[in-house]
């Protein structure tokens, strides 16, 4: 497999397979910067 | 004090560099490296994220689960130890949401190619979307119960929770299901060819490091604010002691 035959979006298997690996990205990474925007707009202890 | 924050945060860039060139070695063998399925073709692919992930959301309830029971020992004999049990129990019920999401979503996107049908109310799958129903449960019970006893009452549903974890894992072996049969462990005929094993073990790995990560990032962010609302409790007390001269 290739990086053009995994954009490549003609057949259902193709689509799932570019759509289940950019789920799991999008969900991973989307889970991490919620926690890091979070970190960044919270007050650290005044010690 | 300084010092340790230091030391906190270059092993936490260190694990987070590590898991991502791990993650990357994993995509590049799951997509590029490792034959095409014979019989499945490409959409076989989704088993190296699947599967990893899927034994990985097994894992996250028990340590929600042993956080949840550290809490409930604490909570009258140790409030400050059973704060940071509770943050850890969130923190790994969040997890175990998000790993447990994806098992689902990549299931789904994998049974529409392979089986043409998105679903089948068999034992695991819907085992599996019980599970992530009670983890949402304990988390929005937590968010708007108003009680004053969320954190004890969230703390007994993730026991009752945990019960499911063992029924998720067995329910390929103790019924007949549309989901395929266990890959490790379910008789002579299972297991996986040699040419498919780096791709699942470096998936394998590289999603453990990363779930470590992230569950010890929310953890930390679970303290932090845990501490401000005790400073700000703290200093609210402060404020009332004051005498008006």
């Amino acid at each position: 497999m290739t990086w053009h035959s995994l954009f490549d979006l003609s057949t259902m298997e193709h689509r799932h397979l570019l759509f289940a690996y950019a789920a799991v990205l999008v969900i991973q990474g989307g889970y991490f910067g919620w926690i890091a925007w979070n970190w960044s707009h919270s007050k650290g202890t005044r010690h | 004090m300084e010092q340790r924050t230091h030391t906190l945060r270059s092993v936490a860039w260190l694990w987070f560099g590590i898991s991502v060139a791990v993650l990357v070695v994993g995509f590049r063998q799951a997509l590029f490296l490792t034959p095409t399925d014979a019989a499945q073709g490409d959409v076989g692919r989704i088993f190296y994220y699947h599967v990893p992930i899927a034994m990985l959301s097994l894992l996250f309830p028990y340590l929600n689960f042993a956080g949840s029971l550290a809490y409930l020992y604490w909570r009258r004999r140790d409030p400050l130890k059973a704060l940071t049990a509770d943050a850890f129990a969130v923190a790994s019920a969040e997890v175990a949401v998000v790993y447990s999401t994806i098992v689902l979503l990549t299931g789904m996107l994998w049974g529409r190619a392979a089986w043409g049908i998105w679903w089948a109310w068999d034992a695991r799958l819907t085992s599996m979307l019980l599970l992530w129903l009670l983890y949402v449960s304990y988390l929005v019970l937590r968010r708007f119960s108003s009680t004053g006893q969320s954190h004890t009452l969230a703390a007994v549903l993730s026991v009752f929770a945990a019960v499911d974890v063992p029924i998720v894992y067995m329910s390929i072996r103790w019924w007949r299901t549309q989901h395929p049969a266990p890959v490790f462990g379910g008789g002579p005929n299972s297991g996986m060819d040699k040419s498919m094993l780096p791709a699942f073990f470096w998936n394998l790995a590289g999603w453990a490091i990363w779930g470590v990560l992230i569950l010890a990032f929310r953890f930390a962010l679970e303290r932090r604010r845990q501490i401000a609302d005790q400073e700000a409790a703290l200093q609210a007390i402060e404020a009332s002691l004051e005498i008006p001269q």
